[in-house]
């Protein structure tokens, strides 16, 4: 590397490449130190310029799921099967929902099972369909003959679905469903977990 | 005290980036000496649109193409990002390109920088090999079949077959080609480019730029003056990449590979030389798609042992100059020529044509239905119809479509009113039964002779056995009394009656009277002896003839312009 050469004296090809008028060409001792600053500033806001032009649509990219749907299934209840199984009075039964078509980011699945749920009938023939996701935390809850018992840290919910003992703050969650034809559908909706309030996440 | 004196006393960044930003450049700040920094930016611009990219692609074969189809359409400014990685790569060896001529002729691989050069054209060979491993990714036409090309002609070289089995992961391209693809691009070479660097950093930390041959023997500090120029031409290099990336609307990204459906894939643009010159090589072409890169790298790298002169004026060297300036008009050349004969080629055209439609129909398909598991190309699949449509092509069209056909014109507007009046007043008519045996006897039916109300009656009386909402249930009543006295000799009317000489028209029209009809055309309730349609109950399951029936309710009232729009099958 060669040695420091004083600053001010321009090299000659420098002047060729900048009009006299520009502060590169004013190197005059006297406005040294303002074409210093200029040139810093410049140079910052140029290299502001450029990153601002890579950032922001990076930024813009890279925040995009945000509020964005990328897994989803379509709202409509899902056929579960035909009424006449769910006797009144029998204990509950489980049945699995499985979306026709699921959307998962570019893909388009086919019979996705999206979660379960506990059905029931009582004996004056009332129907209830319960998520069969914990309120508390989301494990998969199950039934041992009397009711329903979350794996995870006990909760215990009644066969109507309130809580009886454990940490969960609410009891569990029904889903909506229909009888069509016979059959019934329940459409499948996910909870927020862990609240006492019921509300969709 | 301030954070940045606290940040001084344990790190010493304020004198160690003083010291850096007061790098003496050998003969003074020149907009010569920008190289550096332009290609530094665009390969920091690389790495952020890659690790963009990364976040939303999957280097599968099954899901390549629908991840990146999702980038460009559904993710925000996925298509800018893809666009400026994509013409960012060009950029980059555009630019590495320039860097290394201007060293050539300046001099800079003159003792003692010889590696200091050497490295420059590895690293030029390295930041090629990004594009070339990066084209295949989308697992589009483009790329699979590019990517084809390349490893074919890898193979031919000595030893090739085992690095073709290598780059592909196996015997043939599929998930490992990918994988292997994607780890090269995304994690070998990046550590390559950065390790090149910075041995070249080092290098040139020890001897310093080379200067211009007749620069001034002056040193000044980098910063402010050299700065500011590699800031301006950084600007420009980036706002010039962007305005290419919008002009040119992104990347382009072609439909799913498939190996059974031919493209003409192009190489990267600066393999284009390579790929013109094997055109003229005929049977050499092997050699020369090999040997020409060699000869240029090996003349390159050979290049500070031969000119060994401690001259650098490029006056007094006109040997390598000559040598330069040839090669570079040859690449150049070879390059323009090759995208002249593209362009005049008019079959090529048509067939770039055909495969951008193809491509903008997976697109649009892949945005509203999404993509199958099982991979782009089943994409199509998810087009409407797109079962019915199959197997017309292969069991129906051949009867009912162009000009040798034997039956029935079945095409848009079957079905409608205007296509029952049009039968009903001349059924062996060419588009109606004209073509077949049955037409030539005197069992063909004869035409209606009911005109006016009265022929819109029977119009009407014979549409609503399909079933439709939108009869006119007076016209209808009226109908049925007309057949009563004039059909009824031929036709019944009544569910599951046998009808001879002609069907009967019970819910003739509706899904399952055509679903039925396509199993079993002799049925007693269908055309019975007087058939001549092939029946299909075997050949095609419940589900196609359902499929069928309603693509052909679809065509009833579709015009000719939906039909284009579904694309081919
Ligand atoms: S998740 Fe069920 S009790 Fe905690």
């Amino acid at each position: 590397m060669g040695g420091a050469a004083p600053r001010g004296e321009a090299p000659r090809f420098q002047r060729s490449l900048v009009g006299k008028e520009s502060p590169l060409a004013d190197d005059s001792a006297s406005n040294g130190a303002s074409r210093r600053r200029f040139l810093k500033l410049a140079t910052c806001a140029l290299g502001g310029g450029v990153g601002a032009a890579v950032a922001i649509p990076a930024i813009r990219y890279a925040i995009t799921p945000i509020g964005e749907k990328t897994v989803s299934a379509a709202d409509d209840p899902i056929d579960a099967l035909p009424l006449e199984q769910v006797k009144p009075g029998a204990p509950p039964l489980q049945v699995t929902l499985v979306a026709p078509v699921q959307r998962d980011g570019w893909a388009a699945v086919k019979n996705v099972p999206l979660g379960a749920a506990w059905i029931r009938r009582d004996t004056g023939g009332t129907l209830t369909a319960l998520s069969a996701v914990c309120p508390h935390l989301g494990c998969a809850v199950g039934f041992d003959g009397k009711q329903y018992v979350c794996p995870c840290h006990d909760s215990t919910f009644a066969l109507d679905g309130a809580v009886q003992a454990g940490p969960s703050k609410r009891g569990l969650d029904p889903l909506p469903f229909e009888v069509v034809e016979g059959r019934l559908r329940i459409a499948w909706v996910r909870y927020r977990l862990g609240g006492p309030d019921r509300e969709k996440a | 005290m301030s954070i940045g004196s606290w940040l001084e006393e344990r790190t010493g960044w304020r004198s160690n980036v003083g010291a850096a930003l007061d790098t003496k450049i050998a003969g003074g700040p020149s907009f010569a000496h920008v190289f550096g920094a332009v290609l530094g930016s665009i390969l920091v611009i690389q790495a952020v649109t890659g690790i963009l990219l990364a976040m939303s692609y999957s280097p599968s074969v099954s899901a390549a193409w629908a991840s990146v189809a999702y980038i460009e359409d559904q993710v925000a400014l996925g298509w800018f990002i893809r666009g400026m990685h994509l013409y960012g790569s060009s950029a980059m060896v555009i630019v590495a390109g320039l860097y290394l001529l201007q060293s050539a002729v300046w001099g800079g691989y003159k003792k003692p920088r010889e590696l200091v050069w050497i490295l420059q054209v590895v690293i030029l060979g390295v930041l090629m090999l990004f594009p070339l491993t990066g084209h295949g990714l989308p697992w589009d036409q483009q790329g699979y079949w590019a990517t084809k090309v390349e490893l074919g002609i890898t193979a031919s070289a000595p030893g090739g077959a085992y690095i073709v089995q290598l780059a592909q992961g196996g015997n043939d391209m599929g998930n490992l080609t990918l994988t292997r693809l994607y780890a090269i691009h995304a994690l070998l070479l990046p550590a390559l480019v950065l390790i090149l660097w910075l041995v070249r950093r080092a290098l040139i930390r020890h001897h310093g730029l080379t200067p211009k041959w007749n620069a001034p023997d002056t040193a000044v500090g980098y910063f402010p003056d050299q700065a500011f120029r590699d800031a301006i031409a950084i600007a420009l290099a980036v706002a010039a990449l962007i305005a290419y990336t919008v002009y040119q609307g992104g990347a382009p990204l072609a439909a799913p590979a498939d190996s059974t459906v031919p493209f003409d894939a192009r190489p990267e643009w600066f393999i284009r030389p390579l790929f013109q010159l094997r055109k003229y090589a005929g049977p050499l072409e092997h050699l020369a798609a090999l040997g020409a890169p060699v000869v240029v790298g090996g003349f390159l790298i050979g290049l500070p042992f031969v000119d060994r002169s401690p001259d650098r004026s490029p006056r007094r060297r006109p040997l390598v100059m000559a040598a330069l300036a040839l090669g570079g008009v040859v690449v150049l050349a070879l390059v323009g020529l090759s995208f002249r004969d593209d362009a005049n080629d008019e079959d090529l055209a048509k067939r770039v044509a055909w495969s951008e439609k193809r491509a903008a129909q997976a697109r649009s398909l892949a945005l509203a239905n999404g993509v199958p598991p099982t991979g782009g190309t089943a994409v199509f699949s998810t087009a409407p119809h797109w079962q019915a449509r199959v197997i017309w092509q292969k069991a129906c069209a051949s009867c009912h479509e162009g000009d040798d056909r034997k039956g029935p014109l079945i095409t848009v507007g079957y079905g409608s009113r205007a296509w029952i009046r049009g039968f009903l007043t001349d059924p062996s008519g060419d588009a109606y039964f004209g073509r077949t045996k049955l037409a030539k006897t005197d069992k063909a039916m004869k035409a209606v002779e009911q005109t006016g109300a009265e022929l819109d009656a029977l119009v009407e009386m014979v549409y609503a056995q399909s079933g439709a909402k939108d009869v006119d249930a007076k016209k209808v009543e009226i109908g049925v009394g007309l057949f009563d006295s004039v059909c009824s000799d031929c036709h019944e009317r009544e569910a599951g009656k046998d009808s001879d000489p002609g069907p009967n028209l019970f819910g003739m029209g509706s899904l399952a009277h055509r679903a039925s009809l396509i199993a079993n055309p002799a049925a007693p309730t269908m055309y019975g002896a007087h058939n001549e349609m092939p029946a299909f109950a075997a050949d095609t399951t419940e589900s196609d003839r359902a499929a069928i029936a309603t693509w052909l309710a679809w065509m009833q009232t579709a015009t000719a312009r939906d039909v284009e729009a579904l694309g081919e099958p």
